[in-house]
Protein backbone atom coordinates (compact mmCIF):
# COMPACT_ATOMS: atom_id res chain seq x y z
CA UNK A 1 0.00 0.00 0.00
CA UNK A 2 2.80 2.36 0.95
CA UNK A 3 4.26 2.12 -2.54
CA UNK A 4 1.22 3.42 -4.38
CA UNK A 5 3.04 6.69 -5.26
CA UNK A 6 5.84 4.62 -6.79
CA UNK A 7 3.43 2.45 -8.81
CA UNK A 8 1.71 5.58 -10.09
CA UNK A 9 5.04 6.63 -11.62
CA UNK A 10 5.44 3.39 -13.60
CA UNK A 11 4.56 3.13 -17.28
CA UNK A 12 1.72 0.89 -18.51
CA UNK A 13 4.28 -1.58 -19.87
CA UNK A 14 6.01 -1.83 -16.50
CA UNK A 15 2.71 -2.31 -14.68
CA UNK A 16 1.53 -4.94 -17.17
CA UNK A 17 4.79 -6.79 -16.77
CA UNK A 18 4.34 -6.82 -12.99
CA UNK A 19 0.67 -7.76 -13.22
CA UNK A 20 1.55 -10.71 -15.46
CA UNK A 21 3.77 -11.97 -12.67
CA UNK A 22 0.86 -11.84 -10.23
CA UNK A 23 1.41 -8.34 -8.78
CA UNK A 24 -2.20 -7.38 -7.97
CA UNK A 25 -1.40 -3.83 -6.72
CA UNK A 26 0.24 -3.17 -10.12
CA UNK A 27 -2.96 -4.20 -11.89
CA UNK A 28 -4.98 -2.17 -9.38
CA UNK A 29 -2.97 0.87 -10.53
CA UNK A 30 -3.86 0.06 -14.14
CA UNK A 31 -7.54 -0.20 -13.17
CA UNK A 32 -7.32 3.18 -11.45
CA UNK A 33 -5.63 4.64 -14.51
CA UNK A 34 -8.28 3.43 -16.98
CA UNK A 35 -11.48 3.03 -14.94
CA UNK A 36 -12.82 6.36 -16.11
CA UNK A 37 -12.26 5.54 -19.80
CA UNK A 38 -13.68 2.03 -19.32
CA UNK A 39 -16.75 3.25 -17.44
CA UNK A 40 -17.43 6.05 -19.92
CA UNK A 41 -17.16 3.70 -22.91
CA UNK A 42 -19.37 1.08 -21.27
CA UNK A 43 -21.90 3.75 -20.28
CA UNK A 44 -22.15 5.02 -23.86
CA UNK A 45 -23.12 1.48 -24.88
CA UNK A 46 -25.47 0.42 -22.06
CA UNK A 47 -26.68 3.89 -20.95
CA UNK A 48 -27.15 2.69 -17.39
CA UNK A 49 -24.85 3.42 -14.43
CA UNK A 50 -24.99 0.00 -12.73
CA UNK A 51 -24.72 -1.93 -15.98
CA UNK A 52 -21.78 0.24 -17.08
CA UNK A 53 -19.94 -0.31 -13.79
CA UNK A 54 -20.56 -4.08 -13.99
CA UNK A 55 -19.41 -4.20 -17.61
CA UNK A 56 -16.25 -2.20 -16.90
CA UNK A 57 -15.45 -4.32 -13.83
CA UNK A 58 -16.08 -7.49 -15.77
CA UNK A 59 -13.86 -6.15 -18.56
CA UNK A 60 -10.99 -5.51 -16.12
CA UNK A 61 -11.27 -9.03 -14.72
CA UNK A 62 -11.34 -10.58 -18.18
CA UNK A 63 -8.40 -8.43 -19.27
CA UNK A 64 -6.38 -9.64 -16.28
CA UNK A 65 -7.13 -13.22 -17.26
CA UNK A 66 -6.01 -12.48 -20.81
CA UNK A 67 -2.85 -10.51 -19.90
CA UNK A 68 -0.63 -13.37 -21.04
CA UNK A 69 -2.05 -12.95 -24.52
CA UNK A 70 -1.39 -9.20 -24.55
CA UNK A 71 1.31 -8.48 -27.15
CA UNK A 72 4.32 -6.80 -25.56
CA UNK A 73 4.90 -3.34 -26.99
CA UNK A 74 1.33 -2.77 -28.17
CA UNK A 75 -0.96 -0.21 -26.55
CA UNK A 76 -2.94 -1.29 -23.51
CA UNK A 77 -5.70 1.32 -23.89
CA UNK A 78 -7.33 0.05 -27.13
CA UNK A 79 -6.78 -3.57 -26.10
CA UNK A 80 -8.67 -2.96 -22.84
CA UNK A 81 -11.35 -0.93 -24.65
CA UNK A 82 -12.11 -3.86 -26.95
CA UNK A 83 -12.66 -6.16 -23.95
CA UNK A 84 -14.76 -3.64 -21.99
CA UNK A 85 -16.91 -2.69 -25.00
CA UNK A 86 -17.55 -6.37 -25.76
CA UNK A 87 -18.58 -6.95 -22.15
CA UNK A 88 -20.93 -3.94 -22.37
CA UNK A 89 -22.48 -5.12 -25.65
CA UNK A 90 -23.03 -8.59 -24.17
CA UNK A 91 -24.83 -7.02 -21.23
CA UNK A 92 -26.98 -4.88 -23.53
CA UNK A 93 -27.83 -7.96 -25.57
CA UNK A 94 -28.75 -10.07 -22.54
CA UNK A 95 -30.79 -7.30 -20.88
CA UNK A 96 -32.76 -7.11 -24.13
CA UNK A 97 -33.98 -3.59 -23.47
CA UNK A 98 -33.45 -0.42 -25.41
CA UNK A 99 -32.03 2.35 -23.25
CA UNK A 100 -31.29 5.95 -24.16
CA UNK A 101 -28.58 8.37 -23.20
CA UNK A 102 -29.80 11.40 -21.27
CA UNK A 103 -28.95 15.07 -21.59
CA UNK A 104 -27.61 17.19 -18.78
CA UNK A 105 -29.89 19.85 -17.29
CA UNK A 106 -29.97 23.12 -19.30
CA UNK A 107 -28.17 24.99 -16.50
CA UNK A 108 -25.18 22.69 -16.94
CA UNK A 109 -25.04 23.12 -20.71
CA UNK A 110 -21.64 23.95 -22.21
CA UNK A 111 -20.77 27.64 -22.73
CA UNK A 112 -21.30 27.39 -26.52
CA UNK A 113 -24.86 26.24 -25.86
CA UNK A 114 -25.73 28.95 -23.37
CA UNK A 115 -27.72 31.64 -25.13
CA UNK A 116 -28.46 35.15 -24.02
CA UNK A 117 -32.21 34.75 -24.36
CA UNK A 118 -34.32 32.09 -22.60
CA UNK A 119 -36.11 31.41 -25.89
CA UNK A 120 -32.85 30.61 -27.67
CA UNK A 121 -31.80 28.36 -24.78
CA UNK A 122 -35.06 26.42 -25.03
CA UNK A 123 -34.69 26.07 -28.80
CA UNK A 124 -31.11 24.85 -28.47
CA UNK A 125 -32.14 22.27 -25.87
CA UNK A 126 -34.98 21.14 -28.11
CA UNK A 127 -32.58 20.73 -31.02
CA UNK A 128 -30.24 18.63 -28.87
CA UNK A 129 -33.11 16.41 -27.76
CA UNK A 130 -34.25 15.96 -31.38
CA UNK A 131 -30.76 15.04 -32.52
CA UNK A 132 -30.23 12.62 -29.63
CA UNK A 133 -33.63 11.07 -30.37
CA UNK A 134 -32.64 10.55 -34.00
CA UNK A 135 -29.37 8.89 -32.91
CA UNK A 136 -31.19 6.56 -30.54
CA UNK A 137 -33.56 5.51 -33.31
CA UNK A 138 -30.67 4.26 -35.47
CA UNK A 139 -29.66 0.60 -35.56
CA UNK A 140 -27.35 -0.30 -32.66
CA UNK A 141 -24.43 -0.59 -35.07
CA UNK A 142 -24.97 2.93 -36.46
CA UNK A 143 -25.74 4.36 -33.03
CA UNK A 144 -22.54 2.96 -31.53
CA UNK A 145 -20.23 4.34 -34.21
CA UNK A 146 -21.72 7.86 -33.91
CA UNK A 147 -21.75 7.75 -30.11
CA UNK A 148 -18.11 6.57 -29.98
CA UNK A 149 -16.97 9.21 -32.48
CA UNK A 150 -18.79 12.20 -31.05
CA UNK A 151 -19.36 11.40 -27.38
CA UNK A 152 -16.56 8.97 -26.63
CA UNK A 153 -13.57 11.18 -27.37
CA UNK A 154 -11.75 8.19 -28.80
CA UNK A 155 -9.02 8.04 -31.42
CA UNK A 156 -9.62 6.09 -34.63
CA UNK A 157 -7.62 3.13 -33.31
CA UNK A 158 -9.59 3.19 -30.06
CA UNK A 159 -12.87 3.45 -31.97
CA UNK A 160 -11.90 0.40 -34.02
CA UNK A 161 -11.16 -1.46 -30.77
CA UNK A 162 -14.38 -0.36 -29.06
CA UNK A 163 -16.44 -1.22 -32.14
CA UNK A 164 -14.52 -4.46 -32.63
CA UNK A 165 -13.87 -3.79 -36.30
CA UNK A 166 -10.75 -3.25 -38.43
CA UNK A 167 -9.34 0.26 -38.28
CA UNK A 168 -9.87 0.70 -42.01
CA UNK A 169 -13.64 0.25 -41.77
CA UNK A 170 -14.26 2.84 -39.03
CA UNK A 171 -14.50 5.73 -41.51
CA UNK A 172 -16.85 3.93 -43.90
CA UNK A 173 -19.05 2.78 -41.01
CA UNK A 174 -19.18 6.32 -39.68
CA UNK A 175 -19.98 7.74 -43.09
CA UNK A 176 -22.88 5.30 -43.61
CA UNK A 177 -24.20 5.94 -40.10
CA UNK A 178 -24.07 9.74 -40.62
CA UNK A 179 -26.00 9.38 -43.88
CA UNK A 180 -28.71 7.38 -42.13
CA UNK A 181 -28.78 9.89 -39.26
CA UNK A 182 -29.47 12.70 -41.75
CA UNK A 183 -32.36 10.70 -43.20
CA UNK A 184 -33.77 10.11 -39.72
CA UNK A 185 -33.64 13.74 -38.62
CA UNK A 186 -36.93 15.61 -38.51
CA UNK A 187 -37.28 18.31 -41.19
CA UNK A 188 -37.35 21.10 -38.58
CA UNK A 189 -33.97 19.96 -37.26
CA UNK A 190 -32.53 19.88 -40.77
CA UNK A 191 -33.66 23.46 -41.29
CA UNK A 192 -32.10 24.53 -38.00
CA UNK A 193 -28.84 22.93 -39.02
CA UNK A 194 -28.87 24.71 -42.35
CA UNK A 195 -29.34 28.11 -40.64
CA UNK B 1 -24.63 23.00 -49.59
CA UNK B 2 -23.65 19.50 -48.54
CA UNK B 3 -20.46 20.83 -46.97
CA UNK B 4 -22.37 23.48 -45.10
CA UNK B 5 -24.87 20.91 -43.97
CA UNK B 6 -22.15 18.49 -42.86
CA UNK B 7 -20.37 21.24 -40.95
CA UNK B 8 -23.67 22.05 -39.23
CA UNK B 9 -24.27 18.45 -38.24
CA UNK B 10 -20.67 18.05 -37.08
CA UNK B 11 -21.01 21.17 -34.94
CA UNK B 12 -24.33 20.01 -33.50
CA UNK B 13 -22.90 16.59 -32.64
CA UNK B 14 -19.87 18.16 -30.97
CA UNK B 15 -22.15 20.35 -28.85
CA UNK B 16 -24.41 17.41 -28.12
CA UNK B 17 -21.42 15.37 -26.95
CA UNK B 18 -20.69 17.98 -24.30
CA UNK B 19 -24.29 17.79 -23.09
CA UNK B 20 -24.54 14.05 -22.60
CA UNK B 21 -24.99 13.37 -18.90
CA UNK B 22 -22.35 10.78 -18.05
CA UNK B 23 -22.37 9.83 -14.34
CA UNK B 24 -19.22 10.13 -12.23
CA UNK B 25 -16.95 7.08 -12.52
CA UNK B 26 -17.40 4.75 -9.55
CA UNK B 27 -14.23 3.39 -7.96
CA UNK B 28 -13.66 -0.14 -9.24
CA UNK B 29 -10.05 -0.85 -8.29
CA UNK B 30 -10.74 -2.21 -4.74
CA UNK B 31 -13.40 -4.74 -5.86
CA UNK B 32 -11.24 -5.88 -8.81
CA UNK B 33 -8.22 -6.28 -6.49
CA UNK B 34 -10.25 -8.34 -3.99
CA UNK B 35 -11.38 -10.69 -6.76
CA UNK B 36 -7.86 -10.99 -8.13
CA UNK B 37 -6.26 -11.71 -4.75
CA UNK B 38 -8.41 -14.81 -4.56
CA UNK B 39 -6.71 -16.07 -7.69
CA UNK B 40 -3.66 -18.05 -6.61
CA UNK B 41 -0.73 -17.53 -8.96
CA UNK B 42 1.24 -20.77 -9.26
CA UNK B 43 4.72 -20.22 -7.89
CA UNK B 44 7.77 -21.95 -9.32
CA UNK B 45 8.03 -23.93 -6.07
CA UNK B 46 4.39 -24.94 -6.37
CA UNK B 47 5.00 -26.04 -9.95
CA UNK B 48 7.97 -28.15 -8.91
CA UNK B 49 5.93 -29.68 -6.08
CA UNK B 50 3.08 -30.44 -8.48
CA UNK B 51 5.47 -32.15 -10.86
CA UNK B 52 6.95 -34.06 -7.94
CA UNK B 53 3.50 -35.11 -6.79
CA UNK B 54 2.57 -36.29 -10.29
CA UNK B 55 5.78 -38.34 -10.53
CA UNK B 56 5.13 -39.83 -7.07
CA UNK B 57 1.58 -40.80 -8.04
CA UNK B 58 2.79 -42.37 -11.31
CA UNK B 59 5.48 -44.31 -9.42
CA UNK B 60 2.92 -45.47 -6.82
CA UNK B 61 0.46 -46.59 -9.48
CA UNK B 62 3.24 -48.47 -11.29
CA UNK B 63 4.22 -50.23 -8.06
CA UNK B 64 0.60 -51.15 -7.35
CA UNK B 65 0.24 -52.45 -10.93
CA UNK B 66 3.43 -54.48 -10.67
CA UNK B 67 2.37 -55.83 -7.26
CA UNK B 68 -1.02 -56.84 -8.65
CA UNK B 69 0.63 -58.43 -11.71
CA UNK B 70 2.99 -60.37 -9.45
CA UNK B 71 0.20 -61.35 -7.10
CA UNK B 72 1.71 -59.54 -4.10
CA UNK B 73 -0.89 -59.07 -1.44
CA UNK B 74 -1.56 -55.53 -0.43
CA UNK B 75 -4.37 -56.43 1.96
CA UNK B 76 -5.38 -53.82 4.48
CA UNK B 77 -3.42 -51.05 2.77
CA UNK B 78 -5.51 -48.28 1.26
CA UNK B 79 -4.01 -45.56 -0.90
CA UNK B 80 -5.83 -42.31 -0.46
CA UNK B 81 -5.00 -39.41 -2.73
CA UNK B 82 -6.39 -36.35 -0.97
CA UNK B 83 -7.90 -33.55 -3.01
CA UNK B 84 -6.11 -30.91 -0.87
CA UNK B 85 -7.32 -27.33 -0.65
CA UNK B 86 -9.56 -26.53 -3.59
CA UNK B 87 -8.30 -23.82 -5.92
CA UNK B 88 -10.14 -20.49 -5.46
CA UNK B 89 -12.72 -19.66 -8.05
CA UNK B 90 -11.14 -17.51 -10.78
CA UNK B 91 -12.64 -14.03 -11.06
CA UNK B 92 -15.21 -13.41 -13.72
CA UNK B 93 -16.62 -16.96 -13.92
CA UNK B 94 -19.99 -15.86 -12.56
CA UNK B 95 -19.96 -12.45 -14.23
CA UNK B 96 -22.32 -13.36 -17.05
CA UNK B 97 -24.99 -14.96 -14.88
CA UNK B 98 -26.91 -11.79 -14.22
CA UNK B 99 -26.03 -11.74 -10.54
CA UNK B 100 -25.29 -8.01 -10.45
CA UNK B 101 -22.00 -6.40 -9.62
CA UNK B 102 -19.00 -7.92 -7.93
CA UNK B 103 -18.51 -6.39 -4.48
CA UNK B 104 -16.69 -6.93 -1.21
CA UNK B 105 -18.61 -8.40 1.74
CA UNK B 106 -18.76 -5.00 3.44
CA UNK B 107 -20.11 -3.38 0.29
CA UNK B 108 -22.74 -6.12 0.02
CA UNK B 109 -23.81 -5.59 3.63
CA UNK B 110 -24.39 -1.89 3.08
CA UNK B 111 -26.06 -2.34 -0.33
CA UNK B 112 -28.98 -4.55 0.72
CA UNK B 113 -31.79 -3.81 3.17
CA UNK B 114 -31.55 -7.11 5.06
CA UNK B 115 -28.99 -8.98 7.10
CA UNK B 116 -27.06 -11.35 4.86
CA UNK B 117 -26.93 -14.94 6.09
CA UNK B 118 -23.89 -17.16 5.64
CA UNK B 119 -23.63 -20.94 6.00
CA UNK B 120 -21.72 -21.14 9.28
CA UNK B 121 -19.56 -24.15 10.12
CA UNK B 122 -19.99 -25.92 6.79
CA UNK B 123 -17.48 -27.06 4.18
CA UNK B 124 -18.33 -23.98 2.12
CA UNK B 125 -16.39 -21.53 4.32
CA UNK B 126 -16.11 -18.02 2.94
CA UNK B 127 -17.69 -17.28 -0.45
CA UNK B 128 -15.24 -16.86 -3.34
CA UNK B 129 -17.23 -14.01 -4.80
CA UNK B 130 -20.10 -11.83 -3.63
CA UNK B 131 -22.46 -10.16 -6.10
CA UNK B 132 -25.12 -7.57 -5.43
CA UNK B 133 -27.99 -6.37 -7.57
CA UNK B 134 -29.79 -3.23 -6.54
CA UNK B 135 -31.98 -2.99 -9.64
CA UNK B 136 -34.33 -5.83 -8.78
CA UNK B 137 -35.92 -6.83 -6.49
CA UNK B 138 -36.70 -3.99 -4.06
CA UNK B 139 -34.27 -4.09 -1.14
CA UNK B 140 -31.56 -5.66 -3.27
CA UNK B 141 -30.36 -9.18 -3.87
CA UNK B 142 -27.10 -10.75 -2.79
CA UNK B 143 -25.46 -13.79 -4.38
CA UNK B 144 -22.75 -15.80 -2.60
CA UNK B 145 -20.65 -17.78 -5.07
CA UNK B 146 -18.62 -20.80 -3.93
CA UNK B 147 -16.21 -22.73 -6.11
CA UNK B 148 -15.23 -26.36 -5.65
CA UNK B 149 -15.61 -27.49 -2.02
CA UNK B 150 -15.34 -30.88 -0.26
CA UNK B 151 -18.72 -32.53 -0.71
CA UNK B 152 -19.86 -29.80 -3.09
CA UNK B 153 -18.01 -30.48 -6.34
CA UNK B 154 -17.99 -27.66 -8.87
CA UNK B 155 -19.89 -28.06 -12.10
CA UNK B 156 -17.24 -28.68 -14.77
CA UNK B 157 -18.76 -26.12 -17.10
CA UNK B 158 -19.65 -23.23 -14.77
CA UNK B 159 -16.85 -24.05 -12.24
CA UNK B 160 -19.32 -23.08 -9.52
CA UNK B 161 -19.97 -25.46 -6.64
CA UNK B 162 -22.79 -23.71 -4.83
CA UNK B 163 -24.67 -20.49 -5.37
CA UNK B 164 -26.71 -18.99 -2.53
CA UNK B 165 -29.03 -16.10 -3.38
CA UNK B 166 -30.92 -14.01 -0.82
CA UNK B 167 -33.57 -11.34 -1.42
CA UNK B 168 -36.84 -10.05 -0.01
CA UNK B 169 -39.75 -11.66 -1.81
CA UNK B 170 -42.89 -13.73 -1.39
CA UNK B 171 -42.99 -17.12 -3.00
CA UNK B 172 -45.71 -19.72 -2.99
CA UNK B 173 -46.84 -22.79 -4.92
CA UNK B 174 -48.17 -20.52 -7.71
CA UNK B 175 -44.63 -19.20 -8.29
CA UNK B 176 -43.75 -22.55 -9.84
CA UNK B 177 -47.01 -23.13 -11.70
CA UNK B 178 -45.44 -22.85 -15.13
CA UNK B 179 -42.63 -25.22 -14.21
CA UNK B 180 -45.03 -27.85 -12.99
CA UNK B 181 -47.11 -27.46 -16.17
CA UNK B 182 -43.93 -28.04 -18.16
CA UNK B 183 -43.37 -31.30 -16.34
CA UNK B 184 -40.54 -30.11 -14.09
CA UNK B 185 -40.48 -31.85 -10.74
CA UNK B 186 -41.19 -29.35 -7.96
CA UNK B 187 -41.36 -30.98 -4.57
CA UNK B 188 -42.76 -29.27 -1.48
CA UNK B 189 -40.27 -29.81 1.35
CA UNK B 190 -39.62 -28.60 4.87
CA UNK B 191 -36.76 -26.17 5.34
CA UNK B 192 -35.97 -24.99 8.87
CA UNK B 193 -39.63 -25.56 9.74
CA UNK B 194 -40.88 -23.49 6.79
CA UNK B 195 -42.27 -24.65 3.47
CA UNK B 196 -39.71 -24.80 0.70
CA UNK B 197 -39.54 -26.11 -2.84
CA UNK B 198 -37.03 -28.50 -4.34
CA UNK B 199 -36.81 -27.93 -8.10
CA UNK B 200 -34.99 -30.75 -9.80
CA UNK B 201 -32.86 -30.27 -12.89
CA UNK B 202 -32.61 -27.81 -15.73
CA UNK B 203 -32.49 -24.06 -16.10
CA UNK B 204 -35.93 -22.88 -15.15
CA UNK B 205 -37.95 -19.74 -14.89
CA UNK B 206 -40.30 -18.92 -12.06
CA UNK B 207 -41.65 -15.76 -10.52
CA UNK B 208 -42.02 -14.12 -7.13
CA UNK B 209 -43.56 -11.02 -5.59
CA UNK B 210 -40.95 -8.62 -4.30
CA UNK B 211 -41.23 -6.33 -1.27
CA UNK B 212 -43.20 -3.78 -3.33
CA UNK B 213 -45.72 -6.43 -4.34
CA UNK B 214 -44.52 -6.40 -7.95
CA UNK B 215 -44.28 -9.70 -9.79
CA UNK B 216 -40.72 -10.42 -10.91
CA UNK B 217 -39.76 -13.13 -13.37
CA UNK B 218 -36.56 -14.83 -12.37
CA UNK B 219 -34.46 -17.72 -13.43
CA UNK B 220 -32.29 -20.25 -11.65
CA UNK B 221 -28.70 -19.17 -12.35
CA UNK B 222 -27.16 -22.64 -12.50
CA UNK B 223 -28.15 -25.77 -14.31
CA UNK B 224 -28.99 -28.14 -11.50
CA UNK B 225 -31.21 -28.77 -8.53
CA UNK B 226 -32.42 -25.85 -6.48
CA UNK B 227 -33.85 -25.44 -3.01
CA UNK B 228 -35.89 -22.27 -2.56
CA UNK B 229 -37.77 -21.16 0.51
CA UNK B 230 -38.94 -18.13 2.43
CA UNK B 231 -37.98 -17.48 6.01
CA UNK B 232 -38.77 -14.36 8.07
CA UNK B 233 -39.54 -12.33 4.95
CA UNK B 234 -36.34 -13.33 3.22
CA UNK B 235 -36.33 -15.66 0.23
CA UNK B 236 -33.28 -17.86 -0.08
CA UNK B 237 -32.18 -20.07 -2.92
CA UNK B 238 -29.46 -22.71 -2.84
CA UNK B 239 -28.32 -23.96 -6.23
CA UNK B 240 -25.75 -26.64 -6.89
CA UNK B 241 -26.04 -28.78 -3.74
CA UNK B 242 -25.62 -32.46 -4.75
CA UNK B 243 -28.81 -33.59 -2.97
CA UNK B 244 -31.86 -32.27 -1.14
CA UNK B 245 -30.33 -33.41 2.17
CA UNK B 246 -27.14 -31.42 1.43
CA UNK B 247 -29.18 -28.36 0.51
CA UNK B 248 -31.28 -28.70 3.68
CA UNK B 249 -28.10 -29.01 5.75
CA UNK B 250 -26.76 -25.80 4.22
CA UNK B 251 -30.12 -24.10 4.79
CA UNK B 252 -30.01 -25.05 8.47
CA UNK B 253 -26.52 -23.56 8.77
CA UNK B 254 -27.50 -20.17 7.32
CA UNK B 255 -27.13 -17.52 10.03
Amino acid sequence: MGFSWWRASLTDTELIDKARRGDVPAYEELVRRYESLAFRTAYLIVADTDEARDAAQDGFLRAYGALRRFRAGSEFRPWLLRIVANAARNRRRSSNRRVSLALRAAAEAPAERRNPSPEATVLAAERSALLLGAIERLSLEDRDVIVMRWFGELTEAEMAAALDCPRGTVKSRLSRAMARLRVGLPERELEALRD
Amino acid sequence: MTDLFDTGLDRELTLLGAQIAIPATPSMAPAVAVALRQRRAPSRLGLRMSRGLVLAIIATLLLVGIAAALGIALGGVRFVIGSGTPAPLPPGVAADRGLGRLVTLDEARSAVSFQIRFPAGTALGEPDHVYVSTLLPAGGRVALVYGDRPGFPADTKSRIGVLITEFRADIGPDSFEKLIQQGVRVEEVSVNGATGYWVAGGRHFYYYRNADGAVVDDTMRLVGDTLIWEEAGLTMRIEGAPSLADAQELAAALH
